[in-house]
């Protein structure tokens, strides 16, 4: 396999601005919530260590802008390139563990095996869902390739002997950056009351759908998959929401929001393998009154049509732009910024939704890698403490892997969801962890 | 196909151990493998670093102040005179920071530690302050009643199932005690007899709200957790 064709500015400079998703990162990330996400392909057949390992070396040089430390400059964090390896690591109880983002020359991201599992965790800084996952094809592709499966067309995986584009590294929030109004501001969202557990906080609950199943259905209702199961989750936000009230007596009425990420590759021409994606927030308003499974699902169908509208979505990419262009925040010393960063983020921006959905689709493989690949799986990073729930999906053949990760002592939204599924027909097996 | 026994990968021919877990392929007998074999082990690695470079600084502080006091001191005076307070002091505080970040949690190291240093420290500055000898008669008593009931206020601590008013109320007693100790050994000092005065006064009027704290704890049975009383 030839080497890659290294762009020279990247060389050359030796570092990296960070986007703008990734500014808020360095500021909010602790051991606990740790900003850090996990993809997973199961394979049908144990891991090779051997093959990895050469996989992982020759896979790190098709993605040089993944090979940064994270530095810190005077006003703003950057991307240090350090031609470092990532670590191959045993899987660990508790997934998705903080970086040292702090070391010196430690990769931002590492490679994680166990049995037959190859999973990539990311730091969100460095990329995005959509960034990792091009990454973990290109891995596998590798990988399988060096393990004696001859792939005859690999389609549209960034193989290790193509040239790195400089467009790979492109800065997309900038580049498609123009002003427009702000959206609209947001009351602060009702939070699921659950008790935190205690540290280690995190456990994760897999189960898989089939996807063929859950499509079915969502058509018949006209919407998407990611429609319907935001309104299921909606609809079992809903019901704690009530069953809260009943038991506290408390009769001020809130609203329940969702966020759901948005791969904005598919608004927007980039081939970025950095950050870029934003949110939409689907949402309930219970001040309004209650909700029937049906009001949910019409409101939540039209609200992402709407709000995913690529005029619509510019609006958030134009306002979290805006801040970081600003002479005044720009010129402030890097140490104050993060303390108004993590001040802003505590007190209003991780109480802007009750949950969080986020799909990466359906993973598409060429026919020879498909047959090697048994499933894959999300991970989100850690909810923060209001937020506390978060839900992973992604599809691959006909199953749709659902993982939550939850930091409370209480499981009620996950069986109150997975209830809403096999009662619509929808076979769910919880998987052993 | 040679399976590793703790992480199920295959691993190649030749390989006498799992490169991940460290552990031996064939007969799953444990060997610690050296390298960061865990995600979490690499923030365990980093907090020591920090920890090492925090030190080293701090070393580099105390041992640049301790040579600019005494070079001042040489310099101005011909000889040393107050720079060797202030040596001393870099000096203790230095092994202070040094037992604090690596054996705090080792308290039989730490305790014993601490005190042999803020006695070394006070011995010496009775050797250079002219006048009569205090170290004794005071520095070394006071040093081990303020220990003393330091090691008991933590023990009571430590060994309490309910953490709530009674340990304020017992701190209250305890700093009445070490009031009462410090003045008599103030007095056999100064007047050569003791005279108690102003300690007496500020034991009895802890005593009250030592025994209202102790009452509301262990009588009315409504003891507030003290986190949870305090918390912010």
């Amino acid at each position: 396999m030839g080497e890659p064709v290294h762009t020279k500015s990247f060389q050359e400079k030796g570092w990296l601005k960070l986007d703008n998703a990734a500014k808020l990162f360095p500021a909010i990330m602790s051991d606990s919530l740790t900003t850090v996400f996990r993809i997973t392909a199961s394979l049908k057949e144990p891991v090779k260590y051997t093959a990895i390992r050469k996989a992982v070396e020759i896979t790190a040089k098709r993605f040089p802008y993944f090979s940064v430390s994270l530095g810190s400059g005077l006003f703003w964090h950057f991307l240090e390139f350090n031609d470092q390896l990532p670590r191959i690591q045993a899987e660990e109880d508790i997934p998705c563990t903080a970086f040292a983002a702090g070391r010196k020359n430690e990769a931002l991201y590492r490679v994680i095996i166990k049995k037959n599992r190859i999973s990539v965790e990311f730091i969100h800084i460095l990329t995005d869902g959509g960034g990792a996952l091009e990454y973990l094809k290109s891995l596998l592709y590798t990988y399988l390739t060096l393990s004696g499966t001859r792939i005859n067309s690999p389609g549209e995986i960034l193989l290790p002997e193509s040239p790195v584009s400089p467009d790979e590294m492109e800065d997309g929030y900038k580049k498609f950056f123009r002003r427009l109004p702000p959206p609209s501001k947001m009351v602060k969202a009702w939070h699921l009351p659950f008790r935190l557990n205690k540290k280690p906080a995190l456990r994760i609950i897999r189960a898989d759908i089939p996807a063929g199943d859950i499509r079915m259905i969502a058509r018949k209702l006209n919407v998407s998959v990611t429609e319907y199961i935001v309104s299921v989750y909606l609809l079992s936000l809903h019901e704690i929401f009530i069953s809260s009230q009943r038991n506290t007596g408390r009769k001020i009425r809130k609203v329940l929001r969702v966020e759901v990420p948005v791969n904005m590759r598919n608004k927007f021409l980039t081939r970025t393998m950095r950050n870029f994606s934003l949110y939409v927030l689907p949402e309930i308003d219970l001040r309004l009154g209650n909700y029937t499974f049906e009001e949910i699902l019409r409101s939540v169908h039209h609200q992402l049509q709407i709000s995913a509208d690529v005029k619509q979505i510019s609006r958030f990419l134009s306002s979290n732009v805006s801040y970081e262009k600003l002479l005044i925040i720009r010129i402030l010393p890097l140490f104050i910024k993060k303390m108004a960063i993590a001040a802003i983020y505590r007190s209003l921006a991780s109480k802007r939704w009750t949950g969080i959905v986020t799909n990466l689709g359906m993973v598409n493989l060429p026919a020879e890698m498909g047959d090697a690949v048994d499933s894959f799986e999300i991970i989100p990073p850690p909810p923060n403490s209001k937020v506390k729930v978060s839900c992973g999906l992604v599809s691959f053949n006909d199953k749709l892997r659902v993982c939550f990760c939850n930091i409370t002592q209480s499981n009620d939204l996950e069986r109150r969801i997975f209830k809403h599924l096999t009662d619509a027909g929808i076979h769910v097996k919880i998987l052993n962890n | 196909m040679n399976i590793c026994k703790n992480c199920g990968v295959e691993l190649e021919e030749g390989l006498e151990k799992c490169p991940l877990c460290g552990r031996s392929a064939g007969n799953g007998e444990e060997h610690l493998y050296e390298s960061a074999s865990h995600p979490s082990d690499i923030i365990l690695i980093h907090k020591k670093e920090k920890q090492k470079y925090l030190w080293e600084l701090a070393g580099i502080i105390t041992f640049s102040g301790i040579v600019v006091c005494t070079i001042v001191d040489l310099l101005l005076k011909k000889g040393l005179s107050w720079s060797l307070y202030s040596d001393v002091s870099f000096l203790a505080a230095w092994i202070i920071l040094t037992l604090i970040m690596y054996t705090f949690r080792r308290s039989h190291i730490f305790v014993p530690g601490l005190i042999i240093t803020i006695l070394a420290t006070l011995f010496s500055m009775d050797l250079f302050i002219p006048g009569p000898d205090w170290f004794f008669p005071v520095g070394f008593p006071l040093t081990i009643v303020v220990f003393f009931s330091a090691g008991i206020a933590v023990i009571l601590y430590k060994k309490a199932h309910f953490r709530g008013f009674n340990i304020i109320g017992a701190t209250f007693l305890l700093l009445a005690g070490t009031g009462i100790l410090t003045e008599l050994i103030l007095d056999e000092f100064i007047h050569g007899s003791p005279d108690l005065q102003w300690s007496l006064i500020a034991a009895v009027s802890l005593l009250p709200f030592s025994l209202i704290f102790l009452f509301y704890h262990y009588r009315l049975k409504k003891g507030n957790r003290l986190d949870s009383f305090f918390h912010i």
